[in-house]
């Protein structure tokens, strides 16, 4: 890499930068998992990392969960505000400055380069199992306001220029409820950012600031004209959709979202004037849950070898109207917007580009199916698959998590060995997936037998309004839960005695294409 | 034909190892005076055993001088791959018969939306529903001789060539996989049974499940082909071989064929047994280890002298969860070709060019440039310095890489090195993956390289992870077969041992690891308990031996814990499984260069195999070695090594 500092980069060195700065992400990653106490971040993977240049620039990230692609560049904007300095290590959540939802602590240390100078950021957003706030888990059913959903950061140095501040991690520890946990989580998140600020020094020890930043500009550059090309193709595509959500978790009545799709001057521009205000429970979110929901559709359009760096999002345009759920305000509550609102954008923007003659897929489930169960000290969560929605190039895939989510099952024997319930029956919902030329995928169906009282809480969607179909292929199956083979609400909190079943059923995804006559 | 062949007399009592790949079939006979001989036939994939026994006939040894055989084969892989094992029949718990198709729930791609997981080897309708339940607490509901009889009918009515039962929780109580095993057994007593508490009888059910079918898929092909090589080399007088296991040892042919699913990663492990063996004579306790072939390159882990085991793994999109010796590929090799993208960046496969047509280089019809065509613009590969006798066509070589230069407006030079670079980035992640995973610091490891390509990237991928010290074993190019060769016969027994660490007696715990040591036969004996705290998923395994008791083993986890993942909890520790390793030792060789081929030719810059007293090389510079090339890079010296091979060190400045 000899070519003279300030030169841009050259075509011939992309691959080798765009490698040596993931390889930095994956290695954060890497160290992130490794440490983490809490199975969320160690299994689920609900986690990613990221590396910043000096001016705030994302030059990669490591992201094993879609939900956290692009919103991070908000957090190092939140930080940048604070006035960091080398050494300085912030902690955040608040959705209000760089955040998502509450239970997402995002870590970002500015980057000291050796010299008291400041040289970039690592970022490491992690999903905390709890956030402290008015129910377990930190994702309360019914709260209407940020406050009840638990402790909420602002960007706060747990680090300055180095020196831990243990008055604060006191503080934080003190309003959760499983303060060791996050104590390890938050140290394997230290350690994760420590390996970025490491790999980044060692970088510019080599090639100097001024090469770095060309670098940067270079890789940003370069992702930009990938998404650029796939965008020149669709140039001057025009497509509207409308969707909504199933009730905001307060009140059963829909939240309606709607979306003005083109592309136009290489840019694709998304208005979502005639989206609902912000509304009384927790399904708002953020700007960046918004952003991060589209960036993944875009980036579903572009090949798979595209480098995830800021560069991607550059052609996005956003607009939304000043009161609405997709650019949420304090002081509403969004712990749910993060996990359905951000699945339903999904789901809503792939209808504009369907509508737009773009060679999309049909909706997939549209929803996670969070599931959790409480008793006396213990709580068990998770999240179940469904249907894909099929495509011009073949079936959905059956039982898959689909858009914003990819955490995996828990495993049925390693579940009844935990906690008091048996798995009455676990199968791919067969026949769930819409019918076309080519079919939707098949949902899931999940059956559990409690064996001492608890409380279910349900929070999921397109238990009424079904996952369409696309190019004449059939919708498919919504979903259904229920309890003793009595149907309950999409979303909902139910006291049970040992030997309830409740059963979820996750919908099917639409088919493609006319069915065969 | 091939490779490392020296003129004199071979002599008996050879320990031979033979490594199937893709292109070529590579054999290795090591004498027990540690001299080591090579031969390279062409792969034979209508049936791999013909190239196996010509790759020992290319030996010319006299009848009987061989007398320890070692395969690495692909048969399990290939039967994977291309979907032709046998057609099985599984019978699964009531509730629960979805297993296979829905895996773990997570997608085949996170962007790619259309992407499907490959299929399940066992179709939906030749699933069978066993009406039984066992719990955690006990049976909820009992298997009866009627449903018992009911599934038989059903599974023979589908005309299986093998049944696999795999049933909830019977990794702990396997009553009734037993119990339905017996009824077929009785009903159709020529058919193959395979219960999944005996192939993997550990908790989690879809990977045992998935591990048991891929038991049962592979089986009858396996026990074909082995049951045909066995009978060719009776024929011309070889010894009945044994097999590499995807753990890094061997079981006898008869053994391998009962367990199939095992020997699903045979090749890949068969070169990092070699590289350990190196590294002994070297005496290096910890290495990273990269193997570059034409497509790929594997990257592994030593650790003080020991390949790397973990359980876990997919074979063609099919999860095996057996130990395995730990490999990461990618998709970088000599063959990757060199293309410019709609961004206009250069990039360097996953397409690769492969044995045919190959590299432009090779001039058996390849045009797109590769980056062996690159090395060769680079003037690390001299003519005649590779493999099978295959000529250069530097010129062609050149005239591709001019063609991709000129696409992205540089110089043919630095676009070869550039090339060359793209595939160097990809290969250290994988070397950083494999390491930095398990807590491990490239830096303080060595790195041995080998395969065809890994001697002319060692340097810049040491470079790349600050490594100090590179390895270039001799025989590089058929390192995997050498592995065979020496590879110690392990036998390997698992079970299910789940219990708080606390309740655990020493006394409890030596009846179950007496238990396991009465099914296998061995010299030297080693027990590995599975560990976890207490209602998390992630695991370790910690050594153990009779008379431990829980608490020992619980010490011992928290140990490795803390030098792991750097922290330890306050959390009841649990057992989880315990796994059973009787070996007898390998082919005890030490390698020595051979004294009767021909000398180190330090000027020329040629390694025949021979004496090379002294010899220090300094980079840049390119060194013809026996079946591949070594490039020196500048800030390396390279020493010629006594047991063969070189040693690479950073000059100090």
């Amino acid at each position: 890499m000899t070519p003279a500092a300030h030169a841009p980069l050259d075509p011939l060195e992309l691959s080798v930068w765009s490698s040596a700065v993931s390889m930095i992400a994956e290695e954060m990653g890497a160290v992130l998992v490794r440490g983490a106490l809490s199975p969320n971040i160690r299994e689920r993977r609900d986690a990613s990392c990221a590396l910043f240049d000096v001016d705030g620039r994302m030059v990669a990230q490591a992201a094993h969960i879609p939900v956290h692609l692009g919103a991070l560049p908000e957090a190092v904007r939140a930080v940048r505000e604070a006035g960091p300095a080398p050494g300085d290590v912030f902690l955040l959540n608040s959705p209000w400055q760089g955040g998502s939802h509450l239970p997402d602590l995002t870590m970002v240390e500015a980057i000291d380069d050796g010299q008291g100078r400041l040289a970039g950021f690592a970022v490491v957003r992690a999903h905390h199992a709890d956030v402290g706030g008015m129910s377990p888990g930190s994702m309360p059913q019914g709260a209407t306001e940020l406050v009840q959903e638990g402790l909420i950061l602002p960007p706060v140095r747990l680090e300055r220029a180095g020196v831990p501040q243990e008055e604060l991690v006191a503080l934080i520890l003190a309003n959760v409820r499983t303060p060791e946990e996050r104590r390890g989580d938050l140290a394997a998140q230290r350690a994760a950012c420590e390996v970025g600020a490491r790999g980044w020094r060692a970088l510019l020890t080599r090639h100097g600031h001024d090469r770095l930043a060309a670098v940067a500009s270079g890789l940003l550059d370069y992702a930009e004209r990938r998404a650029t090309a796939r965008l020149a193709a669709l140039e001057g595509a025009i497509g509207e959709a409308e969707d909504a959500l199933e009730g905001d978790g307060v009140s059963d009545a829909e939240v309606r979202l709607r979306v003005r799709l083109s592309v136009s001057g290489g840019a694709l521009h998304l208005d979502f004037t005639g989206t609902a205000p912000m509304v009384r429970g927790n399904v708002n979110c953020p700007m960046q849950v918004t952003r991060a929901a589209a960036l993944f559709v875009l980036r579903a359009l572009l090949p798979d070898d595209v480098p995830t760096n800021e560069g991607i999002a550059r052609p996005i345009r956003i607009t939304t109207p000043d009161d609405c759920c997709l650019a949420a305000r304090a002081p509403v509550a969004v712990a749910a917007g993060n996990v359905e609102m951000s699945q339903r954008i999904t789901d809503l923007l792939f209808a504009a580009f369907a509508a737009a003659g773009v060679d999309v897929p049909a909706q997939g489930q549209g929803t996670m199916n969070n599931v959790t169960f409480g008793g006396a000290g213990w709580t068990f969560y998770e999240t179940l698959g469904g249907g894909q929605g099929a495509s011009a190039h073949g079936p959905g895939p059956d039982a898959v998590h689909v858009g914003m989510s990819n955490t995996r099952n828990t495993p049925i024997e390693s579940l009844e060995r935990a906690y008091p319930i048996v798995i009455e029956r676990y199968a791919v919902r067969r026949g769930s997936g819409g019918a076309g030329t080519h079919r939707g995928g098949d949902g899931v169906i999940r059956a559990y037998r409690v064996l001492a009282p608890c409380t279910v809480t349900l929070l999921t969607e397109r238990r009424a309004r079904a996952p369409r179909g696309a190019q004449g292929g059939a919708d498919g199956a919504p979903g259904e839960n229920l309890l003793n083979g009595v149907r309950l609400p999409a979303k909902c909190r139910r006291e049970l005695v040992p030997g309830d079943v409740i059963e979820l059923r996750t919908p099917g995804g639409g088919g493609w294409g006319p069915p065969p006559a | 034909m091939g490779a490392g062949t020296s003129p004199r007399a071979v002599t008996g009592d050879l320990a031979a190892g033979v490594d199937v790949g893709g292109t070529f079939t590579d054999c290795a006979a090591v004498a027990p005076d540690g001299t080591v001989r090579a031969t390279k036939v062409l792969t034979t994939p209508e049936d791999q055993g013909l190239g196996v026994v010509a790759a020992l006939e290319a030996l010319g040894a006299p009848a009987g001088a061989v007398t320890r055989l070692v395969h690495g084969t692909t048969v399990v892989t290939n039967l994977l791959l291309e979907r032709t094992g046998a057609r099985v029949v599984l019978c699964a718990t009531a509730g629960a018969t979805d297993l296979l198709d829905l895996r773990r729930q997570e997608r085949a791609a996170l962007y790619d939306l259309a992407r499907h997981h490959p299929a399940p080897l066992v179709p939906g309708d030749r699933i069978i529903a066993v009406d039984e339940r066992r719990t955690v607490t006990g049976i909820a509901r009992q298997l009866d001789a009627e449903g018992c009889a009911r599934v038989v009918r059903d599974a023979l009515a589908l005309a299986p060539d093998v049944v696999v039962i795999a049933l909830l929780h019977a990794y702990d109580a396997p009553s009734h996989e037993t119990m339905l095993a017996e009824a077929f057994r009785e009903a159709a007593p020529g058919l193959a049974v395979v219960t999944a508490a005996a192939v993997l009888p550990e908790i989690r059910e879809y990977e045992r499940t998935a591990t048991a079918v891929a038991e049962g898929y592979a089986r009858p092909g396996v026990q074909r082909y082995l049951e045909r090589l066995g009978d060719r080399l009776r024929t011309a007088r070889f010894p009945a071989p044994a097999v590499m296991t995807s753990g890094g040892g061997m079981r006898p042919a008869g053994d391998a064929a009962q367990h199939a699913a095992s020997l699903a990663l045979s090749g890949p492990a068969g070169g990092i047994v070699g590289a350990a063996a190196v590294l002994r004579d070297a005496g290096i306790a910890d290495a990273l280890t990269i193997d570059i072939g034409g497509t790929s390159a594997d990257a592994g882990l030593i650790l003080e002298g020991e390949p790397l085991v973990e359980p876990g793994g997919a074979v063609a999109g099919v999860p095996i969860a057996l130990p395995r010796v730990l490999v990461e590929t990618v998709s970088a090799g000599g063959g990757s070709i060199a293309w410019v993208d709609d961004g206009g960046a250069l990039r360097v496969g996953p397409r690769s060019a492969g044995a045919r047509p190959g590299p432009v280089a090779f001039g058996r019809g390849g045009s797109e440039p590769t980056v062996t065509d690159a090395q060769v613009v680079l003037g690390r590969i001299g003519s005649g310095g590779w493999s099978g006798g295959v000529a250069l066509d530097a010129a062609a070589a050149a005239a591709a890489i001019g063609r991709l230069a000129a696409r992205l407006g540089a110089d043919a030079l630095r676009t070869a090195d550039a090339v060359v670079r793209a595939a160097d980035a990809e290969m250290a992640r994988a070397l950083r993956r494999v390491s930095v995973d398990r807590g491990v610091d490239p830096r303080r490891c060595a790195l041995v390289a080998f395969g065809g390509g890994g001697p002319l990237h060692a340097c810049a991928l040491a470079d790349a992870l600050a490594m100090q010290t590179v390895l270039v074993p001799p025989f590089a190019g058929v390192l995997s077969a050498v592995g065979l060769a020496l590879a110690p016969e392990r036998r390997e027994v698992a079970a299910s041992l789940l219990a708080p660490a606390d309740a655990l007696t020493a006394a409890a715990f030596s009846e179950a690891c007496e238990a396991l040591a009465s099914r296998v036969a061995g010299r030297d004996r080693a027990w590995l308990v599975r560990v976890r705290y207490a209602g998390q998923g992630h695991e370790l395994e910690v050594k153990a031996a009779p008379g431990d008791d829980g608490r020992a083993i619980a010490a011992r986890f928290t140990a490795a814990h803390r030098a792991q993942y750097g922290f330890a909890l306050s959390r009841p520790v649990e057992c989880v499984a315990l796994r059973h390793v009787a070996s007898e030792p390998g082919a005890g060789a030490t390698f020595r260069r051979d004294a009767q081929a021909r000398p180190v030719d330090a000027a020329g810059g040629v390694d025949h195999g021979g004496p090379a007293e002294g010899v220090i090389l300094v980079g840049p510079r390119a060194v013809t070695l026996p079946d591949a090339t070594l490039w020196i890079a500048g800030g390396w010296r390279a020493t010629a090594l006594p047991i063969g091979g070189w040693r690479l060190d950073r000059e100090t400045a």
